[in-house]
């Protein structure tokens, strides 16, 4: 499994390293913005790096679904299937890697801002102004919500574990699309079609289970891991009808 | 040791592979010939695992093809299948990383005898390097089967003589080796018994010395007998 891992880790490195030279970049950037008090060199790149956090997570599971799909339906499919190991350990190597790299990349992003926040702060001296103002931002949408580390933590594990189970019910249905469907007529819409099905079938879950949760780091807390349990269910039906009906 | 039984394989209405019931023994080297699309990769891919059968199954050791018989049967594929970031050194430890069975001072050894050298990337490789390559990494390993899908395809004449006495190496009483490929002169100075297939059925498996004793009739001859009529 390690030997597997590695190698998916490998084939998705470039993308990795320039999503973090990148955000070396742009973190340079804000703190010489910062330290020598040119405000919109801070502010643009502010804004850089929170969209970077956002694209950066989201390309890093949007290319494990590329890298399976040409694991599948390209001739470098025989290097993964002719080893001896099973569409289970195979495809485990993948959603852990990416899971792993999803859950990864959001710690640091998440890190990296509240390391950055904390700088704006003792810098500028009006901590309690800036919460006040980013607490009646988060408000205006639900005043339920506090702008608290637990909170914030709740919500990262949350939107990570969501794009993982997004991720994994990717995997399924070209999966399904590559076993089942190929060659078949409407292949691609279907397997569209399938991907918004299962997604639904998650949120529908997640909505019926902390309909009656009062607290949102509780509710939070729950969707994330009923999206880590619907990853897991996702895996073990993509990886069985690997086994069954995958031909490369 | 591997067998053959009933094995089909349609895709979509067009069936590739057509109730082919086949016994391949060990200590012989086969040829397995036919024109193009008459089933010999897909035959070949699924004696590798790589395709499920429509029906029938492919045995190896009396046991279904499964995860187990891929540690015993190497398998090399007619089209290169090597991820592009790879350089021939990182081929080697792939190999080594998947395969107990892959001796790496094996590999140095072939890689110098077909002239590659470690630093190569394999995206810059010709198509008769990248095939010395396959042929180089698929023959490092101790394997039980060799399947070598059109080994010769894209290799120069002074090469194929490397590469035929790497396979006659190999060719011991306890390895099975089959080959395709469609030069069939090539193929009668290595191979001692030979698979014709047609239009995805067998049309026969022969001892090569036999036919020749009994019948008088080469490998070419009998292939031209074959297919002479299909092709034309």
């Amino acid at each position: 499994m390690k030997h597997l891992m590695k190698y998916e880790f490998r084939k998705t490195l470039i993308a990795k390293l320039i999503i973090l030279g990148t955000t070396a970049v742009l973190e340079i950037l804000f703190l010489i913005g910062l330290y020598t008090k040119h405000d919109s060199l801070a502010g643009y790149s502010t804004i850089m790096l929170t969209m970077l956090a956002f694209g950066g997570v989201l390309f890093i599971g949007l290319q494990s679904v590329m890298t399976l799909h040409r694991d599948m339906n390209t001739k470098q499919s025989y290097m993964l299937f002719m080893t001896p190991n099973s569409s289970y350990k195979i495809l485990g190597a993948k959603v852990l890697e990416n899971g792993l790299s999803i859950l990864m990349a959001g710690t640091f992003f998440f890190a990296l801002g509240m390391l950055d926040i904390s700088l704006a702060l003792a810098k500028f001296g009006r901590l309690d102004e800036l919460r006040k103002f980013f607490q009646d931002l988060v408000s205006a949408f639900n005043e339920n919500i506090q702008l608290d580390a637990p909170s914030l933590a709740s919500l990262t594990f949350s939107l990570l574990a969501a794009w993982i189970a997004t991720v994994t019910a990717a995997f399924l249905a070209d999966v399904i699309s590559a076993a089942l469907l190929n060659g078949k007529r409407f292949n691609g819409v279907v397997t569209f079609l399938l991907f918004l099905v299962f997604n639904f079938c998650c949120a529908w879950v997640q909505n019926k289970a902390t309909a009656s949760i009062a607290s949102y780091q509780t509710t939070f807390l729950v969707q994330g891991a009923i999206a880590l349990a619907f990853s897991v269910l996702m895996y073990f039906v993509t990886a069985r009808i690997m086994e069954d009906k995958l031909s490369v | 040791m591997l067998e053959s039984k009933a094995v089909t394989k349609l895709f979509g209405a067009k069936t590739a592979v057509d109730h082919i019931s086949l016994k391949l023994e060990k200590g012989h080297v086969y040829a397995m010939l036919g024109p193009n699309g008459s089933g010999k990769t897909t035959w070949m891919k699924m004696a590798a695992g790589l395709i499920k059968p429509t029906s029938g199954e492919v045995r190896f050791l009396d046991v279904p093809v499964n995860i187990d018989s891929r540690r015993h049967v190497a398998y090399m594929s007619t089209e290169p299948y090597f991820y592009a970031w790879m350089t021939v050194k990182d081929v080697g430890k792939y190999y080594s990383d998947f395969f107990q069975d892959f001796s790496y001072s094996r590999y140095q050894d072939l890689l110098r005898r077909m002239e590659l050298t470690e630093d190569m990337k394999t995206r810059s490789l010709s198509s008769g390097m990248m095939a010395k390559l396959k042929i180089a990494v698929t023959m490092a390993r101790d394997a039980q089967v060799y399947m070598l899908d059109e080994p010769f395809n894209g290799i120069d004449l002074l090469a194929r003589d490397e590469i035929r006495a790497c396979i006659l190496e190999y060719a011991t009483e306890d390895k099975l080796l089959l080959l395709s490929s469609h030069l069939v002169e090539e193929m009668e100075a290595i191979a001692d018994r030979a698979v014709f297939i047609r239009q995805g059925q067998l049309v026969e498996c022969v001892d090569l010395e036999e036919m020749r004793g009994e019948k008088g009739v080469s490998m070419a001859d009998r292939y031209r007998e074959i297919y002479a009529h299909t092709e034309g």
